[in-house]
C-alpha cells in the first residue's frame, strides 16, 4: 500500500514537472522574452508545425524512410549477434578466439567508420543499414556471450538428473537464461542504432528523421526542426522503455536478482 | 550381489583446469538394502554430496562400480530424484511449476501433474505460495519445494544432501516426521546427508561414518532403536549412547587447522 | 546444441594429463592468434585474388595502416589535410577532457541531491530517462545554431554524451547507500555532511567510477561525431572526414586505431579502479 503511494506520487510529480516545465516554456517566450524564431522556438509553434507536416504526410513519410534500414541493420544484428554470442559461449575455445578482437571492436568508436561506410555503400539503405547494424550487434553478440556462459551447471544438472534430454534442457534452463540477457542487450542496442541512423541520415542523405532535423536547422525553421528532435526523442524513449516495461513483465522472476 | 544399493571401490578425482586435483572418494564401498533410510555423516568436504552425485548418475566415477537394483549407474534416471544442497530451483519457474518439473520431464499431462503437485506443496507447507517465485521465498521454504519436487517424481531411491539445513528448528521437527511417514507409507529406499548427528540418529536404520577427504566408509552404525520413532525417543539413554558411539567416530576425524583439508571447512 | 555446457566431462574435468604451455594460455594463443589470422588474411587478400579497381581506391592493407600510422606518430608528417597528426590529437584530447570535466561537475552534485530528495528525483526522472535514451547527436543541429560553428559546439555534444550516465550512476549510487548504515551514523550524532562523507560517498564510488566508464566512452564517442559536423579545423573526428572524402583510407584507418587504443587503454584503466573500489561489494549488485 505504502509503496503504491509512492508510485503514485511519483508519477504525479513527474507528470506535473514535465507539463511545468513545456508551460514555463511558453509563458516566457510568449511576452517576457521577445522570441527570435531564428534562434529559439516555443511549444505551440512547434505543435502547430509538427500538426503542418502531419497532415501533409511528411512525417510518416519521412518515418519509412528511417524505418527501413532500421529493421534490417537491427535484425540482422539481432541474428548474427545470437549465432556468434552462441557460438562464443558454447565452445569455449570460439569463445577465446574471438573475445579480445570484439571487446576491441566493443570499446572502440566504432561510429567513426561512418564516412568510409558511406563511401562504399552510398547514402541509400544499403549504407545506413551496413552502419546500424555495426554499432548495435555488439551488445547482443556481449549479452548472448554472458547469457550462456552464465547458464547455472547446476540447473543443467537437475534436469538432467530428473531425466530431461538436450532437448528440454535446453528449452527448460538455455533459452530462459540467457533469454534476458539478450532483451538487455537490445536495449543498449537500440541507442546505437539511433545513432547510427542518425549519424547516417545527417552525414548524407536526402530523406529521413535525421536528414529533416538537420535541413530543419539549416534552413533555420526552429519550429519544425524542434517538432522532429522531439519525434525521435518519443521514439527512443518508447523503445527503451518498452523494452524495459516487457522485461519486468516477461520476466518477473530477475526482480530479486 | 543382493544389496540393492552398491558401490564397489570407488575412486573419483576432480581435475579442474588450472587448478588442484581433488580426491574426492577414494575405495568408496557401500551396501544398502531396499527399503532402508540410510544417513551419511562425516567433515565438510569429505565427498558426501559427490558420492550422492555419482549415485544420482550425474558424474561418472574414474574406477569402481555404482549400481542400483542390479543395474550399473551410467546416467540420470527417474527411478532416483535428489533433494539439491543448493536448492538448484529454476529462477524463472514459479514454486508450482518448479514442482512440477519431474513429472513434467516425464511427459505427464498438465491436469494430472498439478494435482499430484497440489497435494505435496501442501505437505511441505507451501500452500497459498504455488504462484510465488525462488526470490520470493526464505532459504528453508526453498528447501522445501526443493523435497516437493524430489518426492513428487515419485522415486525408488530418495537422495537428500542436507534438505533440513536451511530450516529452523521447529519446521525442522514437523519436516522430519513427514519424512518419516513418507518413507514409511511409499517404501522408498532414502540416502539422507546431513551434519547433525542427532538427526541420522532419529531418522535412520544405519548411520555410515565417512573419513575426511578422500572420503571413505570408515563405520557403519546400525541404529537398532524400534519404530515408529517418537520424539521423547531423543531423550531415551540408548539415543544418547548411539550419538556418542557416532561422535567419537566422527571427531578423529574432524581435525582443525594444520592438515590439508582446513581450507575447506 | 546444448551438449557442451552439459558434459559431465566438463563439469569434472579432463583425463589426468600434465598441463601442457598451450593449454596454460589457451585464452591468449586463440586469441592473439585470431587477431593475428585476421590482419594475415586482410594482408594477404588483395595480393593474392587482387581487387576490382573500384574496391582498390576504398582498400588500405594493415602494412599501408602501419606505414601510415608510422610516419605521422613517429615521424611526424604533416598531414595532406592540415597540420599535423598530433595537433589533431591535442585538440581532440583537449575537448575530450572540457567537456568531460564540464559533465563531472555537473552531474555529481546534482547526482547526490537526486539520489537523497525524493521529490526532487521523481520531477527530474522523466527528463534525465528521455534525454538518456534519446542519443544526443540529435540535437547537434540546434546546437549549432546555438553555440555556432565550432569549439563550443563540440564541447556541449561532448558534455551531453557524457552527463547522463555520470548522473544516473551517481544518483543510483546514492539512492543505494544502506538507510541502516545512514542511521547507525546519524545516532552518533552525524550531521548531514559527515553523513555523506562517511556512508554516501563510499557507497556511491564504486558506481560514480562505473558511471566515468560509460561517459568517457560517450564522451570518446561525442569528440569523434561532433567532429564529423561540429566545423572545428582541428581534430581527430575532421581528419576521419578529410580522409574519406580524399579516399586516403589508410588515414582513415590509422586515426580509427588510435581511437581504438586510447579507448581500450582509459577503459582498462578505469576498470581497475572500479574493481579495485569494488571489492568490498558483493558481485551481484550491477552498475550499468
Ligand atoms: N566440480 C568440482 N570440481 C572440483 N572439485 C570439486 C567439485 N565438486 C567437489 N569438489 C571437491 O571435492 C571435495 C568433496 O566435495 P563434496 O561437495 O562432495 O563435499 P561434501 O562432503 O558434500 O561437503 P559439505 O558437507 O561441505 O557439503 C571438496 O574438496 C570439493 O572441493
Ligand atoms: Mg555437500
Amino acid at each position: 500500500m505504502n509503496a503504491w503511494i509512492y508510485e503514485k506520487r511519483r508519477l504525479l510529480l513527474g507528470v506535473a514537472a514535465v507539463i511545468l516545465f513545456f508551460l514555463v516554456w511558453e509563458v516566457i517566450f510568449s511576452g517576457l522574452v521577445k522570441l527570435n524564431p531564428l534562434f529559439m522556438s516555443k511549444p505551440s509553434l512547434i505543435w502547430s508545425g509538427f500538426m503542418y507536416d502531419l497532415k501533409s504526410g511528411k512525417v510518416l513519410f519521412e518515418l519509412m524512410v528511417s524505418v527501413r534500414p532500421f529493421l534490417f541493420g537491427f535484425i540482422a544484428a539481432v541474428v548474427v549477434g545470437i549465432v556468434v554470442g552462441t557460438f562464443m559461449g558454447w565452445r569455449q575455445k570460439v569463445g577465446y578466439a574471438l573475445d579480445p578482437l570484439m571487446t576491441a571492436l566493443y570499446a572502440s568508436p566504432l561510429v567513426a567508420v561512418a564516412p568510409l561506410v558511406i563511401i562504399i555503400f552510398g547514402v541509400g539503405v544499403p549504407g545506413k543499414t551496413f552502419l546500424i547494424f555495426v554499432l548495435s550487434v555488439f551488445p547482443f553478440i556481449f549479452n548472448t556471450y554472458a547469457g550462456v556462459k552464465a547458464v547455472d551447471q547446476l540447473l543443467v544438472n537437475v534436469v538432467r538428473s530428473m531425466g530431461g534430454n538436450d532437448k528440454d534442457i535446453y528449452f527448460k534452463v538455455i533459452v530462459p537464461s540467457v533469454l534476458p540477457y539478450i532483451i538487455a542487450g537490445g536495449r543498449y542496442a537500440i541507442g546505437r542504432a539511433l545513432v547510427g541512423i542518425l549519424v547516417g541520415e545527417f552525414y548524407a542523405a536526402s530523406a529521413g528523421i535525421g536528414y529533416m532535423i538537420a535541413f530543419y536547422g539549416d534552413m533555420y525553421a526552429i519550429d519544425r526542426m524542434f517538432a522532429y528532435i522531439l519525434i525521435m526523442m518519443v521514439i527512443a524513449v518508447a523503445f527503451t522503455e518498452g523494452i524495459r516495461w516487457a522485461e519486468r513483465a516477461a520476466f518477473p522472476w530477475r526482480v530479486g536478482m | 550381489m543382493s544389496s540393492y544399493i552398491s558401490a564397489e571401490n570407488i575412486n573419483l578425482t576432480f581435475r579442474p583446469k588450472n587448478r588442484e586435483a581433488v580426491t574426492a572418494l577414494s575405495e568408496f564401498n557401500i551396501d544398502i538394502e531396499q527399503g532402508q533410510f540410510v544417513s551419511i555423516v562425516g567433515p565438510s568436504g569429505c565427498g558426501k554430496s559427490t558420492f550422492l552425485n555419482v549415485l544420482l548418475g550425474l558424474i561418472p566415477p574414474n574406477t569402481g562400480v555404482m549400481s542400483v537394483n542390479g543395474r550399473t549407474v551410467t546416467g540420470p534416471g527417474t527411478d532416483r530424484a535428489m533433494v539439491f544442497q543448493e536448492f538448484g530451483l529454476l529462477p524463472w519457474r514459479t514454486v508450482a511449476h518448479n514442482v512440477e518439473l519431474g513429472l513434467e520431464l516425464q511427459g505427464v499431462a498438465k491436469g494430472p501433474r498439478r494435482e499430484t503437485c497440489q497435494g505435496f506443496i501442501k505437505m511441505v507447507g507451501l500452500t497459498g505460495f504455488e504462484n510465488h517465485y525462488p526470490h520470493e521465498l526464505s532459504g528453508g521454504m526453498k528447501q522445501r519445494v526443493g523435497l516437493a519436487r524430489a518426492l513428487a517424481s515419485d522415486p525408488d531411491v530418495l537422495l537428500m544432501d542436507e534438505p533440513f539445513a536451511a530450516l529452523d528448528a521447529q519446521t525442522r521437527d514437523i519436516m522430519q516426521a513427514e519424512l518419516l511417514r513418507i518413507w514409511h507409507e511409499a517404501k522408498k529406499t532414502v540416502l539422507f546427508v546431513t551434519h547433525q548427528i542427532e538427526e541420522a540418529v532419529y531418522l535412520s536404520d544405519h548411520v555410515i561414518v565417512m573419513t575426511k577427504r578422500p572420503g571413505r566408509t570408515k563405520k557403519l552404525v546400525p541404529i537398532d532403536l524400534p519404530r515408529p520413532r517418537d520424539y521423547e525417543m531423543r531423550v531415551s539413554p540408548r539415543f544418547n549412547e548411539l550419538k556418542l558411539e557416532i561422535w567419537n567416530e566422527l571427531k578423529d576425524e574432524l581435525s582443525v587447522g594444520g592438515d590439508e583439508d582446513s581450507g575447506h571447512a | 546444441m546444448a551438449t557442451s555446457t552439459v558434459e559431465p566431462s566438463t563439469y569434472i574435468a579432463p583425463p589426468p594429463a600434465e598441463e601442457t604451455y598451450y593449454e596454460a594460455h589457451e585464452p591468449t594463443i586463440l586469441g592473439g592468434g585470431f587477431i593475428l589470422a585476421v590482419f594475415a588474411v586482410w594482408e594477404l587478400y588483395p595480393a593474392i585474388f587482387g581487387l576490382s579497381k573500384g574496391m582498390k581506391l576504398f582498400f588500405a592493407t594493415p602494412s599501408d595502416i602501419i606505414a601510415a600510422l608510422y610516419s605521422l606518430l613517429i615521424l611526424n608528417e604533416k598531414l595532406p589535410m592540415v597540420g599535423t597528426i598530433w595537433q589533431h590529437f591535442n585538440a581532440s584530447t583537449g575537448t575530450f577532457l572540457f567537456g568531460l570535466g564540464l559533465s563531472i561537475i555537473v552531474a555529481l552534485p546534482l547526482g547526490v541531491v537526486l539520489g537523497r530528495s525524493q521529490t526532487v528525483d521523481a520531477m527530474f526522472d522523466p527528463f534525465i530517462t528521455a534525454f538518456n535514451a534519446t542519443p544526443r547527436l540529435v540535437f547537434l543541429p540546434i546546437v549549432l545554431i546555438w553555440f555556432g560553428v565550432g569549439f563550443w559546439t563540440v564541447i556541449a555534444i561532448v558534455f551531453l554524451g557524457a552527463v547522463f550516465p555520470l548522473l544516473i550512476n551517481t544518483y543510483a549510487g546514492v539512492k543505494n547507500a544502506d538507510k541502516l548504515l545512514i542511521n547507525v551514523v546519524r545516532s552518533f550524532g552525524a550531521n548531514e555532511w559527515q553523513i555523506n562523507k562517511l556512508v554516501v560517498l563510499p557507497n556511491s564510488l564504486p558506481f560514480i567510477i562505473a558511471g566515468l566508464r560509460l561517459a568517457i566512452g560517450r564522451a570518446i564517442l561525442g569528440v569523434v561525431v561532433a567532429e564529423f559536423f561540429g566545423g572545428t579545423e582541428f581534430g581527430l573526428g575532421v581528419i576521419m572526414v578529410q580522409a574519406s572524402q580524399s579516399y586516403r583510407v589508410d588515414i582513415l584507418f590509422a586515426v580509427l586505431i588510435i581511437f581504438m587504443v586510447v579507448s581500450l587503454l582509459i577503459t582498462a584503466a578505469v576498470k581497475q579502479i572500479e574493481n579495485r573500489l569494488s571489492r568490498w561489494r558483493p558481485a551481484k549488485i550491477k552498475t550499468f
